[in-house]
C-alpha cells in the first residue's frame, strides 16, 4: 500500500486569462483527515475537481489512490467517493432510490447494497426515513445522504467539497464524527471548507489563497510555528472604532475583528499592552480587558493572507 | 403602484437575458433565418410531378400523347412502363408520385371517333398537390384533344377555325400567382409564432425550479407586475426579430407592405404580445422547464402549421375545427398580415381579427396572472409553514 | 450493464414523479391526431365564386353552368355589375369570379369571337392555381363544343368531338381523405419533436441541476451515461408511436396495410437520428433554454424540408440536395409505404440504410463530444 493515498506536484488550472489554482503541491497520509481551507474562490473547489478527475489541470500532475487525474481519470473515479458542494443527489427520489441508483451505478450488486443499507442510514441518520422523497429533507440531513452515497462502494478516499454548508451546529458536529469514523477504518478523508474552526478537526492542512498555498501543517504545528509573535486579545464594546485607530499604527502587525473583540498582532507583548491602552485612551476608549491569547488557526490565516497582500 | 413594481422586474430580466447571448441571438436571427431558408426552398408550385409513363400500345398517337407529358415541366417523366404491373412498386418507393396509363386501344378509338380514356393514376398518400397534378393533367390531355379535332376538322375541310372562345384571366394581388408571395405571410407568422411562444415559456417555470420564485411569493410584488415586466423586454426583442423578417422579405423576396405600415405594426404587437403570453400562461402553469418546452412546441408547431390557414384554407375545414382554430393567434395574424402587405386592404377588412387577437393576447396574460396570485398564495402560505 | 439499468429505473422514477409530464408526453399526441385528422383538405372543390352574368342568354348560362357542374366551383354570390365582385373577392368571401360580358351569347352565334373573365384571388394561390386552370379547361372544353357545332352547322356533318378524357384514379387513398395524409404526417413529427426536445433538455436539466457532476465523478462510461439517458426516450417514442397508429386505426380507420414490427422497427431507426440530434444539442448548449433554442433550430427545418406538405421536387435543385441529410424526410417515405401502400422491405430498404447510416452519424459525432468532465 502506498503511503500516501495523493501526491500533488505543481498542479495549476487556468480558465482562459484567470489562474484558479497556482501550481499547488502537498501529499496526503492514507487514512489522514486532510483539510483545504481557503475563502470562497480561493480555489479549493477547482482542486478538489482535478484530483476527482473532473476538470483537466493545465499543468502538473497528481495522482489519486496511485493513478494519475490527467492521465487515468476513470481510474481514479473508481476508487474514490465525492461530495460536491452544492447539493447534487435527485430531488424527485427517495432517500431509498438514491442509494440504490448510485449503487448500481458504482457496480455494486442488488444484494450488495442492501447489505450496506443498514449502515448506510445509520450513518445518514435516516433510518425510518427511507421512503421520503429527498426533497422533503433539510440540509442536515441531505448532505448526510449525500455522504452516505459517496462512501457507498467503501473507497479508499473520499473528497468532500464544503460538506457542512448552510448545515446547523449538532449536524456539523455530527458530520465531523462520521468523518472520523472514516479515517479510523484507514479511509482518506479530503476536506474542504471555509470553517476555520473545522479545521481543529483535521489532521494535516493547507491554507489556500487565491489559488496558492500559503501554508500548511498540522494545526498545532501551523499555529505553533506559523505565529511567533504574541496576539493580544482585546475586549471593547467599540471594537470597530479601535480597529481602524489600531490599523493605522505601526507596531501592529495585524489586527481583526474576532466576535465583539479585537485581536491585535504585536512585536512584544508588555510594550504591545502599553500601547495598545495608550492609542485608545487618547479616543476616548478603555477597553475591559487586554488579554495574549492562544492563537486560533483564523488568526493564523488572517496573519497569512496580510502577509500576502 | 403597479408601475413602480415593472421597472426592477424589467431591469432583471433584461440583465438575465443579456448574459444569455446565444438565446437572444437565437431569439432575433432564429426566424430571420428560416424565413431566408423557407422562402428560397419552399412554394406551392406544382411542377416536375414524378411521373410513369405506361404506353400500353406503342404507337405513333400513343407516342404523341405521351410526348406532350414529358416536355411540360409540370411534370417529370421518371419511368416509361409497358406494364401496369411496376406502377405499385413504385409508387411505394415513392420513386414517382403518378401514372399516366394510355390503353392499347388509344389510336382505335381515337380514329374511329371515340373518346378514348387514359388512365391518370395518383399517389394518394403523398396527395398534397394531387388535385393540381390531375388539373394539369386533365389541362394537357384538353389541349390534345382540341388539337386533334381542329385536325380532323381541317382534314374535312374546314380549316383554318379560330378558337371561338377567348378566356383573360386576371389573378389579383399575386399576378404571376408566385406561390412566394402567399407563402411569406404564412411564413412569418409560423415561424415567429413558435419562437415567440418559446421564449417565454421558460420565464416563470425557471424561477419554480430554481426557488426564487418563493422569494418573490412573499414579497409585495404583484403579480400582473411580474407578469408585465417579464413580458415588456421580449416584446421589443421579438418587434425586432420580426421587423428585420419583414424587411428580407421585402429585400429578398419582392414581399412589400402595400397597405398601412402602422396599422401593420399594431397588428404585429398584438400578434406578438399573443404568442408571448401564450408562452407566459404555460411558465406558469407547469412546474418544471422540461413541461414547459414540451407544451411550447406541441402547442405551437403542428397547430399553428395546420390549422392558421397557412397551408389549408380554413374554410375548407369542418366547422368543429373551424372553431379550435380560433385558439390559434396565428390565424388572425394571417389575415392581417395578408389584407396588408398582399391586398393593401384597409382596416375594414381585418378589424374584427385585430380585435380577437387583442382579446387573445389579453385572455393568456389575465389567466397568466390569476393563476401566479392563486400559486403565489399557495407559495407564502408554504413559507408560513416552513418558518 | 448494471449501470445502465440503473439510470433506466431512475429515469422512469423520475418520470412519474412529474405530473405534468406523462399527460404532456403520452395524451397530446393523440389530442394532436384527433384535432388536426380532420383539417387537411387534400381535394379542392367548390372554390366559392361570384358568378356575373352579364348577358343573361342562353349561351352564357350554359357556360356557367359547365363551370358549377364540373364540383370545383360554388357559388357564393351572383351579381349584377362587375364592381360588385370587387367587395368578395376583397374580403376573401369568394376566390374566384367568372364574368360574361353583354353581347357574348350574340358574338358566339354570329360566329366572332367572345370573351369572359376569369378573375382569381393571387393570395390564396393554391385555390387560384386551381381554379384559374379548371377555370380555362372548362373554358377550353366549351370552345371544342362550340366549333363543333358550329362545323355542325355549317357542314350538316355530325362529328363527334373528340375528346381524350382523363380518368382520374386516386391510389391509397380514393377519396383524398385528410386523415390518410396528416395520421404519417402527425406521427413523424410528433416523434421527432419529443424524442429530440427530450433528449436534448434531459441531459441539460440534470447539467443544470448539478446531479451530472455526481455522475460523472462515477467509474461510470460514457456509453452507459448516454444509453441510459437515451433509451427511456426511445420507448416514450415507440409508446407514443403505437398509441398513434392504434387512434388511427381505431378512430380514423386509417389502415396499416404492411408489417407493423417493421414499423416500429424503422421507427427506433429514425429515432437514433433524433436522440443523437438531440444528444448534440445537448454537449453545446449550457441551459435549458439554449437547449430548446437550440433544439428547434434543428426541428424547423426538418419539418419544412421533409416534403410533408412542401413536395421535395419543387425545391432548387441546392435544398434538393440538403433534404439528403433530412432523416424525417425519409421517415415518411417510411411511414406512407407501410401504413398506406403495404410497402416492405424489398421497397423501403434505401430510406432504412439511410437512416441508419444518419443515425450513426450524429450518434457518433454526439457521442465524441460527450466529455465525462465539468468543462
Amino acid at each position: 500500500m502506498p503511503d500516501h493515498s495523493i501526491t500533488v506536484k505543481s498542479l495549476t488550472k487556468r480558465f482562459g486569462g484567470f489562474t484558479a489554482v497556482d501550481a499547488v503541491s502537498f501529499d496526503v497520509r492514507r487514512g489522514a483527515i486532510f483539510g483545504f481551507l481557503g475563502a470562497n474562490g480561493a480555489g479549493k473547489s477547482t482542486t478538489i475537481r482535478m484530483l476527482c478527475g473532473l476538470l483537466d489541470p493545465t499543468s502538473g500532475t497528481a495522482t489519486v489512490g496511485g493513478f494519475d487525474v490527467g492521465r487515468e481519470p476513470e481510474k481514479v473515479k473508481r476508487v474514490i467517493g465525492y461530495m460536491s458542494q452544492k447539493f447534487s443527489l435527485y430531488e424527485d427520489l427517495t432517500v431509498l432510490e438514491n442509494i440504490r441508483f448510485f449503487g448500481g451505478v458504482y457496480g455494486l450488486a442488488a444484494k450488495a447494497i442492501q447489505a450496506r443499507l443498514p449502515w448506510i442510514l445509520e450513518l445518514a441518520g435516516l433510518e425510518g426515513r427511507e421512503r421520503s422523497l429527498t426533497r422533503t429533507l433539510s440540509v442536515g440531513w441531505k448532505q448526510r445522504l449525500a455522504l452516505g452515497c459517496a462512501v457507498l462502494h467503501e473507497p479508499e478516499i473520499v473528497f468532500l467539497d464544503e460538506p457542512t454548508g448552510g448545515v446547523d451546529p449538532a449536524s456539523r458536529r455530527r458530520f465531523w464524527e462520521l468523518i472520523n469514523e472514516l479515517s479510523e477504518r484507514q479511509v482518506t478523508v479530503f476536506v474542504t471548507t471555509h470553517y476555520l474552526d473545522e479545521a481543529e478537526y483535521c489532521n494535516d492542512i493547507r491554507l489556500i489563497h487565491a489559488g496558492r498555498i500559503v501554508a500548511g501543517g498540522s494545526p498545532r504545528q501551523l499555529k505553533e510555528e506559523v505565529i511567533r509573535n504574541p496576539i493580544l486579545e482585546v475586549a471593547t464594546d467599540r471594537a470597530v472604532e479601535a480597529l481602524e485607530i489600531l490599523r493605522k499604527e505601526p507596531w501592529v502587525l495585524e489586527t481583526s475583528i474576532f466576535g465583539t473583540a479585537l485581536h491585535v498582532g504585536v512585536a512584544d507583548e508588555g510594550e504591545g499592552r502599553r500601547l495598545i491602552r495608550e492609542r485608545l485612551a487618547a479616543n476616548g476608549i478603555a477597553p475591559d480587558r487586554i488579554d495574549r491569547i492562544v492563537p486560533s488557526l483564523e488568526d493564523v490565516f488572517i496573519h497569512k493572507i496580510e502577509e500576502q497582500l | 403602484m403597479l408601475h413602480a413594481f415593472i421597472g426592477p422586474v424589467m431591469r432583471k430580466e433584461v440583465r438575465q437575458i443579456r448574459r444569455d447571448t446565444r438565446s437572444l441571438v437565437f431569439m432575433i436571427l432564429i426566424p430571420a433565418f428560416l424565413l431566408v431558408v423557407f422562402g428560397f426552398a419552399l412554394n406551392f408550385d406544382v411542377k416536375h410531378v414524378p411521373l410513369a409513363i405506361v404506353d400500353l400500345e406503342g404507337s405513333r398517337l400513343s407516342r404523341e400523347l405521351a410526348e406532350k407529358f414529358r416536355t411540360t415541366e409540370y411534370f417529370e417523366v421518371k419511368a416509361t412502363l409497358d406494364r401496369t404491373g411496376d406502377i405499385d412498386d413504385l409508387m411505394a418507393r415513392e420513386k414517382i408520385k403518378a401514372a399516366l396509363v394510355i390503353p392499347a386501344t388509344f389510336s382505335e378509338d381515337l380514329l374511329a371517333g371515340r373518346s378514348p380514356s387514359v388512365q391518370f393514376l395518383l399517389d394518394g398518400a403523398n396527395a398534397m398537390s394531387g388535385t393540381t397534378a390531375a388539373g394539369y393533367a386533365a389541362s394537357i390531355l384538353q389541349s390534345y384533344s382540341q388539337r386533334t379535332t381542329l385536325e380532323a376538322l381541317e382534314r374535312r375541310g374546314a380549316g383554318g377555325m379560330t378558337l371561338p372562345l377567348a378566356t383573360e384571366v386576371r389573378v389579383w394581388y399575386n399576378p404571376e400567382l408566385k406561390s412566394a408571395r402567399f407563402l411569406l405571410p404564412g411564413l412569418m407568422a409560423f415561424i415567429l409564432m413558435v419562437i415567440l411562444t418559446t421564449s417565454t415559456a421558460f420565464s416563470i417555470v425557471r424561477e419554480k425550479e430554481r426557488g426564487t420564485m418563493e422569494q418573490l411569493a412573499v414579497s409585495p410584488l404583484p403579480a400582473a407586475a411580474l407578469i408585465v415586466g417579464k413580458l415588456v423586454p421580449y416584446v421589443v426583442i421579438s418587434l425586432a426579430s420580426a421587423h428585420l423578417v419583414l424587411g428580407l422579405g421585402w429585400v429578398l423576396f419582392g414581399v412589400g407592405i402595400k397597405g398601412n405600415y402602422f396599422l401593420l405594426l399594431l397588428g404585429m404587437v398584438l400578434f406578438l404580445v399573443a404568442g408571448l403570453g401564450q408562452g407566459i400562461l404555460i411558465s406558469a402553469i407547469t412546474r418544471t422547464q422540461q413541461v414547459a418546452f414540451l407544451l411550447s412546441v406541441l402547442t405551437t408547431i403542428l397547430p399553428t402549421f395546420i390549422l392558421s390557414g397557412f397551408v389549408f384554407p380554413i374554410r375548407n375545414m369542418p366547422t368543429v375545427i373551424q372553431l379550435v382554430t380560433y385558439f390559434v393567434p396565428a390565424r388572425y395574424f394571417l389575415v392581417v398580415l395578408r389584407s396588408i402587405i398582399l391586398k393593401g386592404a384597409g382596416l375594414p377588412a381585418f378589424w374584427g381579427q385585430m380585435l380577437l387577437l387583442a382579446g387573445f393576447a389579453g385572455s393568456t396574460l389575465a389567466l397568466s396572472v390569476a393563476l401566479l396570485r392563486t400559486g403565489d398564495g399557495r407559495e407564502r402560505r408554504r413559507a408560513g409553514r416552513d418558518a | 450493464m448494471r449501470a445502465i439499468l440503473s439510470i433506466l429505473r431512475k429515469e422512469f422514477l423520475q418520470l412519474r414523479r412529474d405530473p405534468k409530464l406523462f399527460p404532456v408526453i403520452f395524451i397530446s399526441p393523440i389530442l394532436q391526431l384527433l384535432l388536426l385528422g380532420y383539417a387537411a383538405n387534400l381535394d379542392v372543390k367548390n372554390i366559392p365564386s361570384v358568378v356575373c352574368d352579364m348577358d343573361r342568354s342562353a349561351a352564357s348560362r350554359g357556360l356557367i353552368d359547365e363551370y358549377l357542374n364540373s364540383g370545383y366551383f360554388s357559388v357564393a354570390a351572383r351579381v349584377e355589375r362587375m364592381d360588385e365582385v370587387d367587395r368578395y373577392l376583397d374580403n376573401g368571401r369568394a376566390a374566384m369570379a367568372f364574368i360574361i360580358p353583354r353581347g357574348f351569347g350574340d358574338d358566339v352565334a354570329a360566329g366572332r369571337r367572345a370573351s369572359i373573365m376569369l378573375i382569381a384571388d393571387g393570395s390564396e394561390s393554391q385555390s387560384a392555381t386551381i381554379g384559374v386552370n379548371y377555370g380555362a379547361m372548362i373554358a377550353a372544353r366549351h370552345n371544342q363544343k362550340i366549333i363543333l357545332e358550329r362545323f355542325e352547322r355549317a357542314r350538316g356533318l355530325g362529328l363527334k368531338p373528340v375528346l381524350v378524357k382523363a380518368e382520374v384514379r386516386v391510389w391509397y387513398n380514393p377519396e383524398l381523405r385528410s386523415r390518410n395524409f396528416m395520421v404519417p404526417g402527425v406521427l413523424g413529427l410528433i416523434l421527432m419533436i419529443m424524442t429530440t426536445v427530450l433528449a436534448s433538455i434531459g441531459i441539460v436539466r440534470e447539467r443544470e441541476a448539478g446531479t451530472m457532476e455526481q455522475l460523472i465523478v462515477t467509474p461510470i462510461r460514457p456509453y452507459q451515461l448516454i444509453v441510459g439517458k437515451l433509451l427511456p426516450f426511445a420507448i416514450i417514442g415507440l409508446i407514443d408511436a403505437i398509441f398513434v397508429i392504434a387512434v388511427a386505426r381505431g378512430w380514423f380507420g386509417v389502415p396499416v396495410r404492411g408489417s407493423v414490427p417493421l414499423l416500429f422497427a424503422l421507427c427506433l431507426a429514425f429515432m437514433l437520428n433524433t436522440l443523437g440530434v438531440g444528444l448534440f444539442v445537448s454537449t453545446i448548449s449550457r441551459t435549458q433554454q439554449q437547449a430548446m433554442l437550440t433544439s428547434l433550430f434543428f426541428i424547423m427545418p426538418q419539418i419544412m424540408l421533409s416534403g410533408f406538405v412542401f413536395p421535395i421536387e419543387n425545391m432548387p435543385k441546392f435544398f434538393q440536395a440538403v433534404t439528403t441529410i433530412v432523416p424525417l424526410r425519409y421517415f415518411f417515405i417510411i411511414i406512407r409505404g407501410i401504413m398506406l401502400k403495404g410497402a416492405g422491405w424489398r421497397h423501403l430498404w434505401p430510406q432504412a440504410a439511410a437512416l441508419m447510416v444518419l443515425g450513426t452519424l450524429i450518434l457518433t459525432l454526439s457521442v465524441a463530444r460527450f466529455q465525462k468532465k465539468l468543462d
